[in-house]
């Protein structure tokens, strides 16, 4: 009852997308076990877990690629729990998968306009601002995706999710496999995004670069949240200091 | 030499053939990710559908163009959900499944085709479709007009596919569930839909294949597609499953290959040495030719 007045003056309060109490299993392996969390609009959140915490799960789920066992998901006001992929990919989520998930035999053009699969009307437009960001994409745009180093993989990606103009950014470890000064940039592109007023709700398990960049963050532990707080304080914690940032 | 020419002309038409039907199967196997063996017996279906409408029309040539397409997109797309059904049963991907319904599908065409039509005997295009003597003729070369259609047609089929493919909207979204159909989902591409346009243009295509088929043989019998059917899938494996332009090769080399034999050999062994060579390249090359695209 609480919960779900909440949720109609969520979209008031700034809040963006809210998860309320999700529990998604995989047959018999419960991989969320009542998970809520919230994001409002302009922040930067940040999940923090190990592998097999739920992180993946958890971002997907938010997707529409996984069906939840029980609670909600409600993004702009509406409960989303259940529609899938595609039709939030057009009401404003996307996705940028772990591992980058672009398609290596397609050319960085290809890629992009697929992101902008639902709203080719202004990809001309989207992809000039992505390139603007991303000089070097259009300088290898004709090339196949499979060229390009880890670093550009992931512009790519980011790219790619720029094109559907998204109202709300999942990104799930973007620093995985990446040498370390090319996630020094991966994070500052993604502050930069923030700024210009991007929403975005990452994962990672690099957690000192990822508090140092977001506002908020959650532990994730097995499939619960152990701990939620302003990024500040999460950096402070002493058990975050010690089980993720390895003080 | 002439016979050598002739015989060449001969394996291009009907290796176009072979390089629709490959196409069609290769792109349902690579965007609604089924094995639709029985993809040649759609074809087969249509050829008696564009034959039954010439009957019914007093041999009006377009309208049984018209009926021979229309009759493969629907049994196509009718099949669609039969197919999307298992394979969201079975929560992915199932190759297996998807052949043995597409089996199924073959044998229940064929047996409407040799009960529903003609008593089961082999049909005959009438002259007006086949035409009766070939338009160019030098000594043992002979082009009929059946040839040169499947020959232009299948240019312009095979490069409009390719255009579709590499050039627009839905062709990336094909491609991209081609090539990883999860990383496809996570992007937000519609993965039922964009199967069932597939289904649509394979319809097409077989339903112009049939159209070719009647201009090129001016016959066809119920049992011609399960014959079709077993080359088709070799030919798609030589090549490497999925392989698009793999396929393309390989087809014309059989169609080729088939009619060197008629001519020199005897073409009841055409089938047969067709076979063996399959055979030896598949255990040199098990993945194909040219690499599977899976």
């Amino acid at each position: 009852m609480e919960q779900s007045r909440k949720s109609k003056t969520g979209e008031k309060n700034g809040v963006l997308l809210e998860v309320k109490d999700l529990h998604v299993s995989y047959g018999h392996i419960r991989a969320l076990k009542g998970v809520s969390l919230h994001v409002k609009k302009g922040e930067i959140v940040v999940l923090i877990g190990a592998n097999g915490a739920g992180k993946s799960t958890l971002l997907e789920t938010i997707l529409g690629i996984n069906t939840p066992e029980s609670g909600d998901i409600v993004f702009e006001g509406r409960s989303i729990a259940g529609i899938p992929a595609d039709r939030n990919v057009r009401d404003g989520i996307f996705l940028v998968p772990e591992g980058r998930g672009v398609f290596s035999s397609m050319s960085v053009l290809d890629n992009l306009l697929l992101g902008a699969h639902h709203n080719m009307a202004d990809a001309d437009k989207h992809l000039k601002r992505v390139f603007n960001w991303f000089p070097v994409l259009e300088k290898r745009k004709n090339q196949v995706a499979r060229t390009l180093s880890g670093g550009e993989r992931q512009m790519l990606a980011i790219g790619r999710a720029l094109m559907s103009s998204p109202k709300l950014i999942l990104i799930d470890e973007p620093s995985i496999g990446l040498a370390p000064i090319i996630v020094n940039d991966i994070f500052k592109i993604l502050v930069d995004l923030n700024r210009e007023g991007y929403t975005i709700l990452l994962s990672e398990q690099n957690a000192n670069k990822a508090l140092k960049s977001a506002h908020r963050g959650y532990v994730l532990e097995t499939g619960n949240l152990v701990l939620e707080g302003s990024a500040e304080e999460l950096r402070e914690d002493p058990r975050v200091r010690e089980a993720y940032l390895g003080v | 030499m002439e016979i050598v020419v002739a015989q060449i002309i001969n394996g291009l038409s009907l290796g176009s053939i072979y390089v629709l039907l490959v196409t069609g199967f290769n792109l349902l196997l690579l965007v609604a990710m089924i094995i639709h063996f029985s993809y040649p017996q759609v074809v087969v279906f249509s050829m008696y559908i564009a034959w039954f409408t010439m009957k019914l029309t007093n041999n009006s040539v377009i309208l049984a163009i018209i009926a021979g397409i229309l009759s493969a997109i629907l049994l196509n797309l009718l099949s669609a959900p039969l197919f999307q059904k298992v394979m969201k049963k079975r929560e992915g991907v199932d190759i297996n499944t998807t052949m043995v319904l597409s089996l199924g599908i073959g044998m229940i065409i064929t047996d409407i085709l040799s009960h529903g039509f003609n008593k089961g005997l082999p049909i005959a295009f009438p002259k007006v479709m086949v035409g009766d003597k070939p338009i160019i003729e030098l000594g043992l070369i002979s082009v009929s007009n059946g040839q040169i259609y499947t020959l232009v047609v299948g240019i312009i089929a095979v490069s409009g596919l390719f255009w579709l493919l590499y050039k627009t909207r839905a062709g990336r979204a094909f491609r991209a569930i081609a090539e990883d159909p999860n990383g496809a989902k996570l992007v937000g591409l519609p993965i039922f839909r964009t199967a069932l346009g597939s289904y649509a243009i394979t319809g097409i295509l077989g339903g112009v294949t049939a159209l070719l088929l009647a201009f090129l043989l001016g016959t066809t019998s119920p049992g011609m597609g399960d014959q079709v059917a077993n080359k088709v899938l070799a030919v798609s494996i030589i090549a490497g499953l999925g392989n698009l332009t793999g396929g393309l090769i390989v087809g014309l080399l059989l169609g080729i290959l088939e009619a060197l034999v008629q001519g020199f050999i005897s073409g009841s062994w055409a089938n047969a040495i067709a076979f063996v060579v399959m055979l030896v390249v598949i255990l040199a090359k098990p993945r194909g030719l040219f690499g599977m695209k899976l």
